[in-house]
C-alpha cells in the first residue's frame, strides 16, 4: 500500500545512482516482486511460439485433432496467465513508481519549507519547479528497470537456450542481430527527436503568440489593429507549416525504418530457418517457432536498450534532487536570551530605532531602502539589529520568528480555502478571523466569494484583484498577532476610501503592539505615532506626519507627489 | 448554450463531426493519398506470412533449397516494398496533418480576433488561452503524431483480417467473432477512461503546483511558520493523487487482460477450426498455419489503435472547445454609424453582473466636451463598471451610453479609437516589435509618426537604445520591457489612435513611486487637449478636476467641482478632509 501521509525516510544523498537504489531499496518486496513478475511474464510470452510450433508439428501435421486442441488449450492458458502476470507486473510497477515520486516529493517539500527564506538566496525557485514537476516523474519512471528490465535479461537467456536446442547457427544469428537491430532503431528514435527540437520550439512560440492575443484582445478591441495580427499570425504559421514538412521528410524516414529494420531482419531469419527445414536440419514446428522468437525478443531487447538511457537520465534527475536535499539552512547558533518583553528594536545601520508599543511608519523614495531595513530588523539575511540591547543574530532563531513578523507587501498566498489562508496554518476561533477580515477592510473580499470563508482561492490568489489579495495578507498578518509587526507596503494597491478605513483599522488593531509599516501615503503615514524619513538609506528626519510635512522639503516633495501634482495636472 | 453564464461555448457531437469532416475534405485528395500508399504498405507487410505458409507446404513437399529460396527472397522484397511505402505514407500523412493543423490554428486565431470586448471580458482570458494553447497543441498532436499512426495500423489491421478471410472465409468469421470480448472492454474502458485521467493529470499538477508555491513561497513559510501546514498540504495532495492513480489503475486492471486474454482466442480457434477442415482436405495446412500467424500478427496494429482511442477521445474534447468559439455571440457592430460629435452621454444606464446584484442602479451623466471629470467612490460602487462602459467594452443592460448620439459599443474599433479610449494601468505588450506593438493603434501610421509619438511619452530614448530600434522584437525570445516601459508604449498607442476622449484607470497604483515619476511625463502629454474622464484613486485626481462625481452604490450621488463639494460637507469632504488632513500644506 503506498502511504501519502508516512514518513520517507532518511534519503541517501551521496550521489544519484545511490538516491535511486535508495528510491529501489525502501521497497525491497515491491521490487523484486516487479522482477519476479516481469521476467514470468516475458517467459511465458515468450513460450508461445513454442507452443504454436508443437501444435503444428504434434497435432496439426499428423492430422491429431485431439492432440491438435490440447496444445491450443494449453496456448490460451499461457495466454490467460501472460493476461495475469503482465497485470501483476504492471501493478507492482506502477506501485513501485508511485512509492518513488511521493517519497521524492515528501522529501523536496519537507526540505524546501525547511530552509525556508534561505532557499531563495541558494537555489532559483525555478530550479526547485523542475525537480517537482519533471524529475520526480522521470525519476520513477526509470525505477522500472526493476521489473521489465530484469525480465527482459531473463527472458533473453531462456529463449537463447531454446534456440539452441533448434539450431546452433539460426540461434546466433537471432541473439547476435536483435540486439544489434534494437542498437540501430534505438538512437534512430532519439535522432527524431532531435530534429523535432527545433520544430517544437517555433510551435512553442506560435502557441505563446496565441496566448498573448487572447491575453492582449481587450487592448485590440478598444485600438482595432487587428489585421495586422492575424495577418502576422497566418505568415507564421504558414512558416511553422513549412517546417512542419521539413521534419517531416526526415521523420517519415525514421520511423519507416524504426519498423521496417526488425521485419527486414525477421525475413532474413525465416529465410535461414526456411533452408535449414527444407535440408530437413529441422522441423516444420521449429520453423514456424524461429519466426515467433525472433519477433518476441525484439520488444525486450528495444525496451532493454531504452531502459539505460532512461536511467542515465534519472541519474541527472536524481543529482538535481540530491543537490537540493543536500542544502543545510543557515547556522541558528545563537544561545542569548532575548528581552523577556517587548522591547526596542534599532537598526544602527541606517539609524531606525521602533519603539514598543508605538506604530512608527518607514518613508524613502526607493522602496528598496526601507525593504531593507525591515529585512535587517526581521533577521533576513545579514544585520546587526538589536533587540532590546541584545543582538538580533544572536538570540535563537525560532524566538525572532515567534515575536517578530515580517509581512511582505509580495508575500505569497498559497492555494486552499481562505480561512486556511488567513489563518496561516494555525487553528484559529472564526471570530478572531472575522475581527482579523475586519481589521484589514476585507469584509467585500470574503462577501464577494461564493462560500465566503470557506472559499478556495487558487495559488498566489489569482482568482482575486490585486487590492484584495493584499488585503488578505494583511488580515493574515494581523490575525496572527505577533508582539512585533513589520509590514512592508501595507496598502499600496487600495483606492483612497479603502486604503483611509485600513490605516485607521490597523491602528486601533496594533493599539498598544509594536508596529512598523512602509508607506508614501499620507493616509496611513497620518496615523502613525511616528514616521521616519530616510535618505539614502539613513534616517534623516523623524517625528509626526504633520510636523514633518511643514518643516521637511524632501519629505513634502516625496509624499505630496501623491497630494499635489498628480496625474490630472494642468 | 451556456454563454449566458459568461463561459464560451463548446462545440457539440454533430458540430464536431461537421467540421472534422470539412477539415478532411478540404485537403480531399491528400488524405486519399495517404489512405492509398498506407493500404499498399499493409499490402506488402501481410505477403509476409503467406508466403512462410508457402514455405511450409514446399517443405512438406520436398522442393528442396531452391523453392525455398525464391519464396525467401519474396520474404525480402516485401519487407523492404513495406519500408519504403511505409515511408511515403507516413510523409503524405504527416503533410495532411501540417496543412490540416496550420488551418486549425489560423481559423481558431481569426475566430479569437473576430471576439466582441464583452465575451472575452467575461470568459476571462484564462479559457481564451486554454483553448488557443492546450487544446490547439492537443489538436495538433493527433493530426501529427497520432492521426497518421490511427491510419496506419488501423489499415494495417484490415488488411491482416482481409487476409485471413481470404484464405479461408470460415477461418476469417472465427478470427472475428473472437474479437467481441475486445470490443466490449474497450467500450467500458472508454466511457470511464477519459474522466479518471483527467482528474489524475489535475491530481498531479496539484503536487507540482505545491512543490512550485512551497519553494517560491519559502520566505513566507519561514515568517508564517507554515513549515507544518506545507508539509500537511503536500501529504493531502499526495492522498488525493494516490487514489486518482488507484482510479486509473484500477480501470487498467479491468482493461488489460481482458484484452490480452481476448487477443489469443482468435488465434486458437483459427487452429482448431483450421485444423478440423484441414483434416477433412477442405483447406492446405499452409493456410492453417499462415491464418495463425496472421492472427497473431493482428494483435499488434490492433493494440497500436487501442493504445491511442483514448487520446484520440481527449483530443476530441479539446477539437470541440477550439470549434466552440465559433458560436460565440459576435459583436454587434454597425460600421456605417459615425459620431455625430464629440458629447458623451450617460442616460439612465443600469448593468447587471451574472454573480451579485446590480452594479449600476441608473445613472445619468453628461460629460462636457474638453472637461476633466473624476469619478470617485469606495471600491464596489460601480467606478469600474462606468468605465467599461463609457470605452465601448460593454453595453449597458437598459439605458444607453453614447458618443455624438451613436451607441459606444456599437461602433467598430477602427472608429472606436478615434472616440475613447480606455487608458490602465494594466498594459499589455504584444509579443512582436515595437513597431507591431504601436501600429495596432494606427496600422498606417509613418515611422516618423511613430518616433513623434514616442517622443511625446519620453520613450524614445530607451527605443533608439535598443539594437534594431523599432524592429527589435519585444517579450519572449525577445527584449523583456519593465513596468515603465510597457506603461510609455501604452500611452504612445494612445497618442497614435488620437481619440477625442480619454478614460483613466487608475485601477492599480504604482508600486513604486520611482516609476510612477517616469510615466507622469508621458502621461500628461497625453492629456494634453482632451476631454478626460478619471476614474480616481488618489483623491488629489480629483482635487485637480473640473468636475468629479461621487459613485455610491451604483448611483452618482453627487457631481460638481471640487469646491461645491467640499462646501456641500457631503461623502466627498468628509473623505477630503481626511486625505488632506486638516490645514496641511498641499
Amino acid at each position: 500500500m503506498i502511504d501519502a501521509y508516512g514518513d520517507p525516510g532518511i534519503p541517501d544523498t551521496r550521489g544519484g545512482w545511490r538516491y535511486l537504489w535508495w528510491l529501489a531499496l525502501r521497497q525491497p518486496g515491491r521490487s523484486l516482486a516487479g522482477a519476479v513478475f516481469g521476467s514470468a511474464w516475458l517467459v511465458l510470452m515468450a513460450a508461445q511460439p513454442y507452443l504454436l510450433s508443437r501444435a503444428v508439428d504434434d497435432g496439426l501435421v499428423p492430422g491429431r485433432l485431439g492432440v491438435l486442441a490440447a496444445w491450443t488449450g494449453a496456448m490460451f492458458a499461457a495466454g490467460v496467465g501472460c493476461a495475469w502476470l503482465s497485470i501483476m507486473r504492471h501493478r507492482t510497477m506502477t506501485r513501485v513508481r508511485m512509492d518513488a515520486n511521493f517519497r521524492t516529493v515528501k522529501l523536496v517539500v519537507e526540505h524546501a519549507a525547511r530552509l525556508g527564506a534561505a532557499l531563495p538566496r541558494r537555489v532559483g525557485a525555478g530550479e526547485v519547479v523542475t525537480v517537482g514537476v519533471g524529475d520526480v516523474q522521470t525519476l520513477a519512471q526509470a525505477l522500472t528497470v526493476m521489473g521489465p528490465g530484469v525480465g527482459s535479461v531473463v527472458v533473453y537467456s531462456v529463449v537463447a537456450a531454446q534456440l539452441l536446442t533448434i539450431s546452433g547457427p539460426v540461434a546466433a544469428v537471432v541473439l547476435l542481430g536483435v540486439p544489434v537491430i534494437a542498437l540501430l532503431t534505438g538512437p534512430l528514435t532519439r535522432r527524431l527527436q532531435g530534429t523535432e527540437t527545433e520544430y517544437r520550439e517555433r510551435q512553442g512560440i506560435l502557441t505563446a503568440r496565441i496566448g498573448d492575443l487572447a491575453g492582449g484582445l481587450r487592448v485590440l478591441g478598444g485600438l482595432g489593429g487587428k489585421s495586422l495580427f492575424a495577418d502576422a499570425f497566418a505568415r507564421d504559421s504558414g512558416r511553422l507549416r513549412e517546417q512542419g514538412y521539413r521534419v517531416g521528410a526526415v521523420t517519415s524516414w525514421v520511423q519507416a525504418l524504426g519498423l521496417g529494420l526488425p521485419t527486414l531482419f525477421l525475413a532474413a531469419v525465416t529465410w535461414l530457418a526456411a533452408r535449414l527445414a527444407a535440408q530437413g536440419a529441422i522441423t516444420v514446428g521449429e520453423l514456424v517457432s524461429v519466426y515467433g522468437y525472433a519477433a518476441v525478443l525484439i520488444g525486450p531487447v528495444a525496451f532493454f536498450v531504452e531502459m539505460n538511457y532512461d536511467l542515465n537520465r534519472a541519474v541527472v534527475a536524481a543529482r538535481r534532487v540530491v543537490a537540493l536535499l543536500r542544502l543545510e539552512p543557515e547556522p541558528d547558533d545563537g544561545t542569548l536570551t532575548a528581552p523577556g518583553h517587548p522591547a526596542e528594536l534599532h537598526d544602527p545601520a541606517s539609524g531606525v530605532r521602533v519603539a514598543p508599543g508605538r506604530l512608527t511608519a518607514l518613508v524613502a523614495a526607493r522602496s528598496a531602502d526601507t525593504t531593507a531595513v525591515v529585512d535587517r530588523l526581521g533577521r533576513y539575511g545579514p544585520t546587526d539589529a538589536l533587540w532590546g540591547g541584545v543582538r538580533l543574530d544572536a538570540v535563537p532563531l525560532a524566538e525572532v520568528r515567534e515575536r517578530v513578523l515580517v509581512a511582505d507587501n509580495e508575500a505569497d498566498l498559497f492555494a486552499g480555502p481562505l480561512l486556511e489562508t488567513v489563518s496561516a496554518g494555525r487553528l484559529a476561533d472564526e471570530a478572531a478571523v472575522r475581527r482579523a477580515v475586519r481589521a484589514a477592510v476585507a469584509e467585500d473580499v470574503v462577501r464577494g466569494l461564493p462560500d465566503g470563508l470557506d472559499t478556495v482561492v487558487s495559488g498566489q490568489g489569482r482568482s482575486l484583484s490585486g487590492g484584495q489579495r493584499q488585503r488578505v495578507r494583511l488580515a493574515r498578518a494581523l490575525l496572527a498577532d505577533p508582539e512585533v509587526l513589520l509590514a512592508v507596503e501595507p496598502t499600496s494597491a487600495l483606492d483612497a476610501h479603502t486604503e483611509s478605513a485600513v490605516a485607521h483599522r490597523l491602528r486601533e488593531a496594533r493599539e498598544g503592539r509594536t508596529t512598523l509599516v512602509t508607506s508614501t501615503s499620507p493616509l496611513l503615514l497620518d496615523v502613525a505615532d511616528t514616521v521616519l524619513f530616510l535618505v539614502d538609506g539613513k534616517v534623516a528626519a523623524s517625528g509626526p506626519h504633520r510636523l514633518l510635512l511643514d518643516r521637511e522639503k524632501g519629505y513634502r516633495a516625496l509624499v505630496a507627489r501623491d497630494l499635489g501634482d498628480g496625474e490630472v495636472s494642468r | 448554450m451556456t454563454t449566458d453564464t459568461g463561459a464560451l461555448p463548446v462545440a457539440d457531437r454533430r458540430t464536431v463531426r461537421r467540421a472534422a469532416a470539412r477539415l478532411v475534405r478540404a485537403d480531399g485528395r491528400a488524405f486519399a493519398a495517404a489512405l492509398a500508399l498506407n493500404a499498399l504498405a499493409a499490402g506488402a507487410g501481410i505477403v509476409g506470412p503467406w508466403l512462410v505458409g508457402r514455405i511450409v507446404d514446399e517443405v512438406r513437399a520436398g522442393r528442396g533449397a531452391a523453392a525455398v529460396d525464391r519464396l525467401a527472397l519474396w520474404i525480402l522484397l516485401c519487407a523492404l516494398a513495406q519500408l519504403v511505402l511505409a515511408r511515403w505514407a507516413r510523409y503524405v500523412a504527416h503533410r495532411f496533418g501540417e496543412r490540416t493543423l496550420a488551418r486549425v490554428r489560423e481559423t481558431f486565431v481569426e475566430r479569437l480576433l473576430g471576439l466582441p470586448a464583452s465575451v472575452v471580458e467575461r470568459a476571462g482570458t484564462g479559457d481564451l488561452t486554454a483553448r488557443g494553447t492546450a487544446d490547439v497543441a492537443t489538436v495538433g498532436t493527433t493530426l501529427r503524431d497520432i492521426g497518421p499512426e490511427l491510419l496506419v495500423y488501423a489499415v494495417q489491421a484490415l488488411f491482416v483480417l482481409g487476409a485471413v478471410f481470404a484464405l479461408s472465409p470460415w477461418l476469417g468469421l472465427f478470427g472475428l467473432l473472437g474479437l467481441t470480448p475486445v470490443w466490449l472492454a474497450v467500450r467500458w474502458y472508454l466511457r470511464r477512461a477519459r474522466d479518471a485521467y483527467l482528474a489524475e493529470g489535475a491530481a498531479t499538477s496539484a503536487v507540482a503546483e505545491i512543490v512550485a508555491a512551497t519553494a517560491a513561497g519559502a520566505r513566507t513559510v519561514e515568517a508564517f511558520r507554515l513549515r507544518k501546514a506545507r508539509t500537511a498540504a503536500s501529504r493531502e495532495a499526495l492522498e488525493v493523487s494516490r487514489r486518482s492513480r488507484y482510479r486509473t489503475l484500477g480501470l487498467r486492471t479491468v482493461f488489460f487482460p481482458s484484452v490480452e486474454i481476448s487477443y489469443t482466442i482468435p488465434v486458437a480457434g483459427v487452429l482448431l477450426v483450421g485444423g478440423w477442415l484441414h483434416g477433412r482436405g477442405l483447406i492446405g495446412l499452409g493456410a492453417v498455419v499462415a491464418g495463425a500467424l496472421y492472427m497473431r500478427q493482428f494483435t499488434d496494429p490492433l493494440d497500436m489503435v487501442l493504445m491511442r482511442l483514448e487520446q484520440l477521445q481527449s483530443s476530441g474534447a479539446s477539437f470541440a472547445r477550439v470549434e466552440g468559439i465559433a458560436e460565440a455571440p459576435r459583436a454587434p457592430v454597425d460600421p456605417a454609424r459615425n459620431p455625430a460629435d464629440d458629447r458623451i452621454e450617460v442616460r439612465g444606464v443600469r448593468y447587471a453582473y451574472e454573480r451579485g446584484g446590480e452594479v449600476l442602479r441608473g445613472v445619468d451623466l453628461t460629460v462636457r466636451p474638453g472637461e476633466r471629470l473624476a469619478v470617485v467612490g469606495a471600491s464596489g460602487a460601480g467606478k469600474t463598471t462606468l468605465s467599461r462602459l463609457l470605452a465601448g467594452i460593454d453595453a449597458p443592460a437598459s439605458g444607453s451610453v453614447t458618443v455624438g448620439g451613436v451607441p459606444v459599443a456599437e461602433l467598430e474599433p477602427a472608429r472606436l479609437r478615434r472616440q475613447v479610449v480606455l487608458v490602465t494601468q494594466e498594459h499589455h505588450v504584444f509579443l512582436g516589435s515595437v513597431r507591431d506593438n504601436l501600429l495596432i493603434a494606427e496600422p498606417g501610421a509613418t515611422d516618423e509618426e511613430l518616433w513623434r509619438a514616442l517622443v511625446a511619452v519620453g520613450a524614445d530614448g530607451w527605443v533608439r537604445e535598443l539594437p534594431e530600434g523599432l524592429d527589435t522584437g519585444l517579450g519572449q525570445g525577445g527584449r523583456v520591457t519593465d513596468g515603465s516601459q510597457a506603461q510609455q508604449l501604452a500611452l504612445a498607442r494612445v497618442v497614435l489612435a488620437d481619440p477625442h476622449t480619454l478614460i483613466l484607470d487608475e485601477a492599480t497604483a504604482l508600486l513604486d513611486p520611482a516609476t510612477a515619476r517616469h510615466t507622469e511625463r508621458g502621461l500628461a502629454a497625453v492629456l494634453a487637449g482632451r476631454t478626460v474622464i478619471a476614474i480616481a484613486h488618489r483623491l488629489h485626481t480629483a482635487h485637480d478636476a473640473d468636475r468629479v462625481a461621487v459613485m455610491e452604490d451604483g448611483l452618482v450621488t453627487e457631481l460638481g467641482t471640487h469646491d461645491e463639494l467640499v462646501a456641500a460637507d457631503g461623502a466627498y469632504a468628509a473623505l477630503w478632509r481626511t486625505w488632506h488632513g486638516d490645514g496641511g500644506t498641499v
